[in-house]
């Protein structure tokens, strides 16, 4: 193909005489690129601890990842936010053998960074230190991990933190927008309830005792290291300071079934800004979902890539309506995550930018997308493969990750193969088993005065959102 | 294609260990090619894949009142095309754009008049669009995203700052002829389609990032009382007027002056080979004529001689920022704040942070960075937001007190050398990924003139004394020298 093209040049400038067509970018030939999957085996400890292990000298750094489950999902109704002030605890409230000041000045002395998380099934705890400091790191992650002590003054200045953070939620349009939008498609569930002062407040010492308790045992607990290590001795390293914790019986994991949300309607919060947060959404993918692939690529020419989605070009590129607009699945690791799609638009066209982001949304049910929408989408997906794993510790805490949530083993060797398969009729099909208008929540935060039609022309039902 | 000038400059806060000092040193090629563009390479063959920074040393510090926000909306065009990409034929979309323009400007000429011509208006304005429509018969929209994406490419982006401008992407090892293809091509034949409407875009990319933003609001109103001349105070992405009567002509003659050669570095970081980046960038950028280098701006802003007080009424809970001029890089006094900045605002152990947030408990959260560029003398600046029911008048009140203490008391050996620890295993931290050891070493290269300034940063850190410290507190934390911005409700709050 290319030898052709170049003689077709040069012929046309031999015979005709006139000048060549301009040269294109897209005419260049690309040397192959050899890259392969690398394969991260995990060891496992003698009381059930896995670990992952990648080595790089290349800088005198080691980074550790550490993940347990728990997290927002076994939040109880009165108490949400109880794992978000677990992970805070566990970072600042001291261990057994060292005050919460001592393990500030001891990390800050290593110039470690070490920080603790929650997120929906998780806690991760990240250290990051330097290669010599790595018995130090390894010898206060082991107290934190064992012998956490929830000092009283500590785990009140978290909830205080907390308590002003929510205090706070409203001074982004935003994030007004973002929890309307996740209580409305989640209902009374803990993937649709947010912490607020009385859930916070209800929080006592020992319910984070009993969390802590419920998450942190060895055969609940994996590790990801990478960076200048030597491989042997950081696993006598964690045997020793972990192989004495003793395993207990695994407890299999219940998850809250969903509920039903509100769907079909359009929340409205007011509020006094010269632009409106348009967001919209419904009940997604997880993980098992098998058209799994078929849904990343529809979603890629939906809104998901960037300049080169539908929404994109509409909305910002052709009429200048937004500087954001996107639309995203998030797909459950174990419950289906929301599919969600937002803009911001001046208020006078808040309405119009709706209409368009439910009008791609129908288009891509309704219609096959063209073969070329498909095959760019296919080829970034699969030539930005190699991204995954440009950096080692993404390849180790990634490896860890699908192991912690129960991937399919061939799932990075497959991905690649499945998304290059995807028909046309794959891709609508998708669309109109995961875009569905009756189950959409639409939110928008701003100034209603402002819109260009009454929020009553849409044609769904209105709730109106109490904000400050 | 936002750029947060204060988010880059935390994320620049580093220097350098004597180890990785000479190991970068060592590992950077550079090259500078007969018509000034500098190239900087680092092999790093661990994974195929490599991260492309094009650095212009030109950004909205270099506009005047003509122009404010010329340079971000420029960024923005460079997303357009160029004569090849993004058309099916351009010598037939010519006429067209060459219409639009004349409808363009007419409008805007009109809008300014002193009895506007509210028909006429509304004919150009549905003539505008009518163009546009028929301009689009020959689109290829985003070839260029389009042409990056299908190649695996991720992060194309860009970045408008006070003092720079970056085009950035990384992609497979394999695709670096492509890169050189289309970013010679974006430098020297970008045609700037959808113009107007773009111009709407940054609109409302200011209504997200400033008019409903408290932070942002916060921020720019910060900039515009510290600074009373220096073109600082001005918000990169210009006021809402500037950027809705900016001109194409304007636009072509700021990209004409400044996106040239002498003005630009590059720098490749990844699984390439430095003998044949060189030869492709000679290839690809070698005959684009050499231009001139930014030249420096006149204004000098004055001494500052009283306290400057601004209290912003939005719907948000209370936070306050305070400024103080300082001098910039590479005085020794910039090394000194930066030694300040450690020991007051970074980490759980800074000052600050232990005394209002740990101890005292007035404030929720505490930050210290420098803003908002680095070409020019700049600010330190100290952002808090309190816990109520402390004030935000509290909060200021106890980081003064924190702040006197710098200047009462010198600092002991012990917890500066834990703010040097800190800097150093930072800029370690910084070397890990490709794109940001290419961002940091366009970006000295860009501001300090060249990338070795990484290099010497931390011998000259080293030599800086608790004394120098000290004196460095009392000359610039004075009330004369500082600006106080504070954000409450309207009779609520506070």
């Amino acid at each position: 193909m290319k030898k052709i093209s170049y003689l077709v040049c040069v012929l046309s400038v031999l015979l005709v005489g006139c000048s060549a067509p301009p040269f294109r970018p897209d005419q260049i030939s690309t040397p192959p690129l050899h890259f392969a999957v690398p394969q991260i085996e995990p060891i496992i400890l003698t009381n059930g601890i896995r670990v992952y292990l990648k080595e790089d000298h290349e800088l005198p750094l080691i980074q550790l990842t550490v993940m347990a489950p728990g997290g927002a999902i076994d939040d109880p109704a009165e108490k949400v936010g109880l794992a978000s002030l677990l992970a805070k605890s566990l970072r600042t409230a001291g261990t057994a053998s060292r005050s919460a000041d001592q393990v500030d000045i001891d990390l800050e002395q290593l110039a470690a960074d070490f920080s603790v998380s929650a997120d929906t099934y998780a806690l991760t705890l990240d250290l990051s230190l330097l290669t010599t400091d790595l018995a130090s790191g390894l010898n206060l992650l082991q107290e934190v991990l064992r012998t956490p002590a929830f000092e009283v003054k500590r785990l009140e200045l978290a909830r205080k933190q907390t308590l002003e953070a929510i205090r706070r939620q409203n001074d982004h349009p935003q994030a007004i927008a973002s929890r309307a939008l996740l209580q409305a498609i989640y209902g009374d569930h803990p993937l649709g309830r947010t912490p607020t002062e009385a859930t916070v407040t209800a929080i006592s010492r020992e319910d984070l005792l009993a969390a802590y308790q419920k998450s942190f045992s060895p055969e609940k607990l994996w590790i990801a290291v990478s960076g200048d290590f030597d491989r042997k001795q950081l696993l006598a390293g964690l045997e020793a300071r972990f192989g004495s914790w003793p395993a207990q019986q695994p407890v299999p994991r219940i998850l809250p079934p969903l509920v039903g949300g509100s769907a079909g309607v359009v929340i409205h919060g007011q509020k006094d800004l010269p632009q409106s947060v348009v967001m919209l959404g419904q009940v997604g993918i997880d993980k098992g979902t098998p058209d799994q692939h078929a849904v990343r690529v529809m979603n890629f020419i939906l809104g998901g890539g960037g300049f080169n989605s539908r929404m994109m070009k509409e909305i910002r590129e052709e009429r200048g309506l937004a500087y954001s607009v996107y639309s995203h699945f998030q797909v459950g690791r174990l419950l289906p995550g929301p599919f969600i799609a937002q803009c911001e638009t001046k208020s006078s066209t808040t309405i119009e930018a709706l209409k368009l982001m439910l009008a791609a949304m129908e288009t891509i049910r309704e219609q096959p997308v063209r073969a070329e929408e498909l095959h760019i989408a296919k080829e970034s997906l699969n030539n930005s493969f190699v991204f995954s794993f440009a950096n080692p510790h993404e390849v180790v805490t990634q490896a860890m990750r699908l192991d912690f949530y129960d991937y399919p083993d061939d799932y990075l060797e497959s991905y690649r193969d499945k998304v290059e398969a995807l028909s046309l009729a794959d891709i609508q099909q998708a669309a109109r088993d995961h875009l569905q208008p009756e189950r959409l929540s639409i939110v928008l935060i701003g100034n209603e005065q402002g819109f260009e039609a009454p929020l009553a022309t849409l044609g769904f039902p209105l709730e109106r959102l109490v904000t400050p | 294609m936002n750029f947060n000038g204060l988010r880059l400059l935390l994320f620049l806060f580093f220097c350098l260990p004597n180890l990785a000092a000479a190991g970068l040193a060592e590992r950077v090629q550079e090259h500078r090619f007969a018509n000034g563009l500098t190239l900087l390479v680092v092999e790093r063959h661990d994974s195929p894949t490599l991260a492309a920074y094009i650095t212009l040393r030109v950004g909205s510090v270099d506009e005047t009142s003509e122009n404010r926000g010329v340079a971000h909306l420029l960024e923005h065009m460079l997303f357009k095309g160029t004569k090849t990409l993004g058309t099916k034929d351009y010598r037939q979309e010519k006429p067209l754009l060459e219409a639009i323009e004349a409808a363009g400007a007419e409008y805007d000429r009109l809008r300014l008049a002193p009895q506007p011509n509210a028909r006429r208006i509304a004919e150009l304005e549905a003539q505008l669009q009518t163009l546009q429509e028929q301009r689009r018969q020959y689109d290829v929209p985003q070839e260029v995203a389009e042409l990056y994406a299908k190649n695996g490419g991720v992060g194309y982006n860009a970045f408008t700052s006070k003092d720079l401008t970056s085009y950035v992407i990384e992609l497979p090892a394999n695709k670096l002829e492509l890169w050189a293809a289309i970013e010679s091509d974006r430098m020297s034949h970008s045609i700037f389609r959808d113009f107007y409407t773009e111009r709407q875009v940054v609109m409302e990319e200011r209504r997200r990032s400033y008019d409903t933003n408290p932070d942002g609001l916060l921020y720019e109103n910060l900039l515009a009382t510290a600074f009373t001349l220096h073109p600082y105070r001005h918000p990169i992405i210009g006021w809402m007027s500037d950027i809705d009567h900016l001109s194409l002509e304007k636009t072509r003659a700021f990209h004409d002056r400044y996106y040239v050669p002498a003005n630009t570095v590059i720098a490749l970081v990844g699984d390439i080979d430095f003998a044949a980046a060189k030869a492709l960038v000679e290839r690809y950028f070698g005959k684009i004529p050499a231009g001139m280098p930014t030249p420096p701006i006149v204004a000098d802003e004055p001494e500052q001689r009283g306290e400057k007080r601004t209290a912003i009424s939005f719907d948000a809970e209370p936070r306050v920022m305070i400024a103080y001029h300082k001098p910039t890089l590479p005085s020794r006094e910039d090394y000194i704040f930066d030694l300040l900045n450690g020991l007051l605002g970074e980490g759980r152990t800074s000052r600050l942070y232990q005394t209002l947030v740990v101890k005292e408990q007035q404030a929720a959260n505490i930050s210290t960075f420098t803003a908002p560029g680095s070409r020019y003398a700049n600010l330190f600046v100290i952002s808090a937001t309190p816990r109520a029911p402390h004030t935000s008048q509290e909060v200021e009140t106890a980081i003064y007190r924190e702040i006197k203490r710098l200047a009462d008391e010198e600092v002991g050996a012990a917890e500066l050398e834990r703010v040097r620890n800190r800097l150093r295993v930072d800029f370690l931290r910084h070397l890990q990924k490709n794109s940001a050891l290419a961002h940091m070493l366009t970006y000295y290269q860009t501001v300090a003139g060249d990338w070795r300034y990484l290099v010497r940063y931390d011998e000259e850190l080293a030599s800086i004394s608790p004394a120098e410290i000290q004196a460095a507190a009392r000359r610039y934390f004075t009330p004369e020298n500082r600006t106080v911005i504070t954000l409450a409700r309207t009779g609520g709050g506070e």
